[in-house]
């Protein structure tokens, strides 16, 4: 198998700590289910992730240096 | 104290780091110093002051409607995208679908593209070979028997001919027994080969069976991938200076490339976004739709729409993991609203589905506002004043 974290199209992922996730909610002021989903088969999870978890994603992005979102984990 | 990369003081960076400015902006504001010599410290933090006051200026405020900017941002410079696809010939004399049609193939999420195509890079020696680049061409382009050698029909015997060419067979690593095998496997005939003759024909002599062979040989593919109908090799010039080989592919079939040894897999693109998705995932979706849609627009000299829209859409075409389109099957017919919905298309029917299923419209968007002719809940519409008004406790003025 093509090993995809390795694609230049692909950020990295990883799985959100539970304390971390509060921290991030709290900062914007919303639920879990709020947050932009990816789906349980998407070929760039980390192998670790289960349905629930909060994946952090840091892209390197067109406008700012880095940018950070997240994503729940769904389906 | 953070590193910079520029030739500055440290008090100096003490005041830009001390800003509110992203990354990249405070990289500039080092740059400008660095190319003023001299400047003071008292001159830069000025400057990065002036630069950070600018910068909070042009956020954009809370309840700012981004999603109609953006929308009107991508529809004005549209309207100049070239309506019909000319066989354009962009990168190797691939034919690709470009400005209007591609742009609403995009947004419309389009399970395959017009023209689907990729960009596969090589690895290693694959990238500065000619020879072994056309290996990984041989993998990947498809080949029918018409490639490989003639195909004659003999009426009398009832019998497929086919006389393979010994060069074609060792230039595309293929040999005469593997391809009769192929034939075997995929026409259930048996076959008669003998060096690079074949020889096959129906069970039974029948005139119908023996043309619906030849009609079924012709499309089998012997080598590379059925979707792949050609590939360009191009030498192109690297940053650094050196050449490395590129193919350009007509047809895609992004999962099959990724898997053929000497294949770039970090670099190797396609412009189905569809495909990106399954095989890279939903993220890189998302950077794919935006560097389509950016180099349509760049394409036709309309560069200048910020790349803020496109991130927008992209953003909102993957928010719910998987490529949704905009409009009636995607974006807009899964909004909560009725109304919103029932303004967009195919207005009875939404009305209609929402009267049998006794849908309730809570009237928080702006469609549904603008429909009932109540204030929109953007921008000071969602600001509520009051003035003498009394604490709902004491009951007093205050």
């Amino acid at each position: 198998m093509v090993d995809v974290s390795q694609h230049e199209l692909v950020p990295e992922h990883t799985v959100l700590e539970e304390e971390a996730l509060e921290d991030v909610l709290e900062e914007y002021n919303i639920d879990r289910t709020d947050l932009p989903k990816i789906k349980r088969n998407d070929p760039a999870l980390p192998d670790e992730a289960e349905i629930g978890d909060v994946i952090k994603i840091v892209r390197d992005s067109r406008t700012t240096d880095q940018s950070i979102v997240y994503r729940l984990v769904v389906e | 104290m953070t590193d910079v990369a520029y030739d500055v003081d440290d008090d100096t960076i003490a005041v830009v780091e001390d800003t509110d400015l992203p990354r990249r902006l405070k990289d500039e504001v080092y740059e400008t110093l660095e190319a003023r010599e001299g400047a003071t410290v008292e001159e830069a933090d000025e400057l990065a002051k002036a630069v950070e006051t600018r910068y909070l200026d042009t956020r954009v405020e809370p309840l700012d409607p981004v999603g109609t900017v953006s929308a009107q941002s991508i529809g004005e410079p549209g309207t100049q995208l070239t309506m019909n696809t000319f066989h354009y010939a962009g990168v190797a004399e691939i034919d690709v679908t470009q400005g209007l049609p591609r742009l609403i193939e995009l947004v419309d999420a389009r399970k395959t593209p017009d023209t689907p195509m990729m960009t596969v890079y090589l690895e290693d020696e694959y990238a500065t070979e000619r020879e072994k680049a056309h290996e990984v061409v041989w993998n990947i382009e498809a080949t029918q028997i018409l490639a490989l050698g003639d195909v004659s029909t003999n009426v009398a015997d009832m019998r497929v001919q086919i006389s393979l060419n010994e060069d074609t067979l060792q230039e595309r690593l293929i040999t005469a027994e593997e391809v009769a095998g192929i034939i075997e496997d995929s026409l259930g005939v048996k076959t008669v080969q003998q060096g690079t003759q074949i020889e096959f024909g129906p069970e039974e002599p029948s005139y119908r069976d023996l043309l619906q062979l030849v009609e079924e040989l012709r499309d089998i593919t012997f080598k590379g991938i059925e979707e792949v109908s050609r590939v360009v090799i191009r030498r192109e010039e690297l940053e650094t200076g050196t050449e490395e080989f590129v193919l350009y592919t007509e047809g895609s079939a992004f999962g099959d490339v990724l898997e053929i040894e000497g294949v770039d897999a970090s670099r190797t693109t396609c412009n189905n976004i569809h495909e990106i998705h399954r095989n890279l995932g939903i993220e890189a979706a998302r950077e794919a739709i935006i560097e389509e849609t950016n180099n349509t627009l760049a394409e036709q000299g309309l560069d200048d729409v910020n790349v803020r829209h496109l991130m927008l859409v992209a953003d909102m075409m993957t928010n719910r993991g998987e490529i949704e389109s905009i409009g009636r099957h995607g974006i807009s017919g899964s909004k909560e609203s009725v109304l919103a919905r029932a303004a967009f298309e195919v207005t009875v029917n939404h009305l209609l589905n929402a009267a049998i299923h006794g849908e309730v419209d809570e009237l928080d968007g702006v469609t549904e506002n603008v429909i009932v002719g109540k204030p929109i809940k953007l921008g000071t519409g969602d600001v509520d004043l009051r003035m003498g008004s009394t604490t709902s406790g004491s009951g007093q003025a205050d």
